[in-house]
């Protein structure tokens, strides 16, 4: 039965066949706790305290906590990989791998809930990025007088951008471009709002 | 205001003693102040050279005076009355120096501006181009909806004129934010100068 699983294509790993035998001791409380854990750590983020403190309760046995941490970060991962995995799928999956229905609701939850938003994710796993500003120092200058005006009065501003990449850029930028350059970014800055509060792309999840 | 040597204005007088050249004065005073580094190339000095009938070197001559003329005028930012004023006072000829008081007067105010807002710096941000992106998955995730943004930085250096130099940076939305409120921190500075 176990190899109908279809989140993970073809045989299901070690840990996760022996999932609901594990499973089978918790309680929904601990059960969500761990959960909450795992989907830190699937996001790549630090997640050792909590698994800590439920380690450290006695309220499971550490070989089946052990067995289930595993178990649970090897479903979950694979899980929210899959693009086009839907709820009624992965829970035929969980009936198969024989989790009670119970347990059923809350590892779906986990995986299809309200977590839209993954502002939460660590760098790593964003994947390749481009460049981004490590760090931005500017300073605003007047030129008093030059060889060419002995009263100029004029502003300009010059930037320098220390890249995530390595690069460092100093440039000046004339006042007239950084009007250009502040009304740009705030246009992109109304922009990304508006696809934050509604899809504007109608992307079925 | 004029240091001028005696020896540079009387030339200047004998070649330009006459009725006739007065327009052609005004013409090349107006080139005189709208050209940039060198004033006029080669073909175009001996054009002149013809059209007003002088030898090479008296040309120079010519031009050079011109030019010192109009960059200490822009210098000092005068007003087109005292440059005649000051004009008369070297002994130029008043019907010259009205020449010079016109020509100046009407394009003082391009020039100067365009001389402001001449800045030198090894790089000048001469482009803004930008791209919004919606992030659906990443090798390790799927079902994402994480918007960011590429700004395209186009540099320009000072003596590579034709060539710009492209900076591709992405930010996140927090990370456009705190740059938008560096942007506005400049801008209360900026606001604060005038």
């Amino acid at each position: 039965m176990a190899d109908a699983v279809s989140v993970f294509g073809g045989r299901a790993p070690a840990e996760v066949q022996q999932l609901a035998k594990h499973l089978r001791n918790l309680d929904r409380d601990t059960l969500s706790q761990m959960l909450s854990a795992v989907l830190r750590a699937v996001d790549g983020l630090d997640c050792r305290e909590s698994l800590r403190l439920i380690s450290e309760s006695g309220l499971v046995s550490e070989d089946s906590f052990n067995h289930a941490v595993a178990g649970l970060y090897a479903l979950l991962k694979e899980a929210l990989c899959l693009p086009s995995l839907r709820q009624e799928v992965f829970n035929e999956d969980l009936r198969a791998l024989r989790v009670s229905e119970e347990f059923i609701a809350d590892v779906s939850s986990a995986v299809f809930g309200s977590r839209q938003t993954s502002i939460n994710i660590s760098d790593t796993h964003r994947g390749p990025t481009l460049a981004k500003i490590q760090d931005f120092k500017w300073r605003v200058d007047v030129a008093i007088s030059t060889s060419s005006l002995s009263r100029a009065l004029q502003p300009s501003i010059l930037m320098q951008m220390k890249l995530s990449d390595g690069h460092l850029h100093r440039f000046e930028v004339p006042v007239v471009k950084f009007q250009e350059l502040r009304y740009n970014v705030s246009l992109i800055l109304k922009e990304m709002n508006d696809i934050e509060k509604r899809s504007i792309l109608r992307i079925q999840d | 205001m004029f240091s001028v040597t005696r020896d540079e204005l009387l030339s200047l007088h004998t070649h330009t003693h006459s009725d006739t050249h007065t327009h052609t004065h005004s013409l090349l005073l107006m080139l005189c102040v709208t050209q940039e580094e060198r004033s006029f190339s080669e073909e175009e000095e001996e054009k002149l050279q013809s059209a007003l009938s002088l030898e090479k070197h008296t040309l120079h001559l010519l031009v050079e005076t011109l030019s010192f003329i109009l960059e200490q005028a822009v210098y000092h930012n005068i007003r087109a009355a005292s440059l005649r004023q000051q004009l008369e006072n070297i002994s130029v000829e008043s019907e010259k120096a009205e020449v010079f008081s016109q020509v100046w007067a009407s394009a003082a105010p391009d020039v100067l501006e365009k001389i402001r807002l001449g800045i030198f710096a090894p790089k000048k941000l001469d482009l803004v181009g930008w791209q919004l992106n919606l992030q659906m998955s990443s090798s390790a995730r799927s079902r994402l909806k994480e918007p960011h943004a590429v700004l395209n930085l186009g540099l320009r250096t000072e003596d590579d004129a034709e060539r710009l130099q492209d900076v591709f940076v992405e930010f996140s939305h927090q990370d456009l934010l705190d740059f938008y409120n560096q942007m506005e921190r400049i801008q209360t500075q900026l606001d604060s100068l005038s």
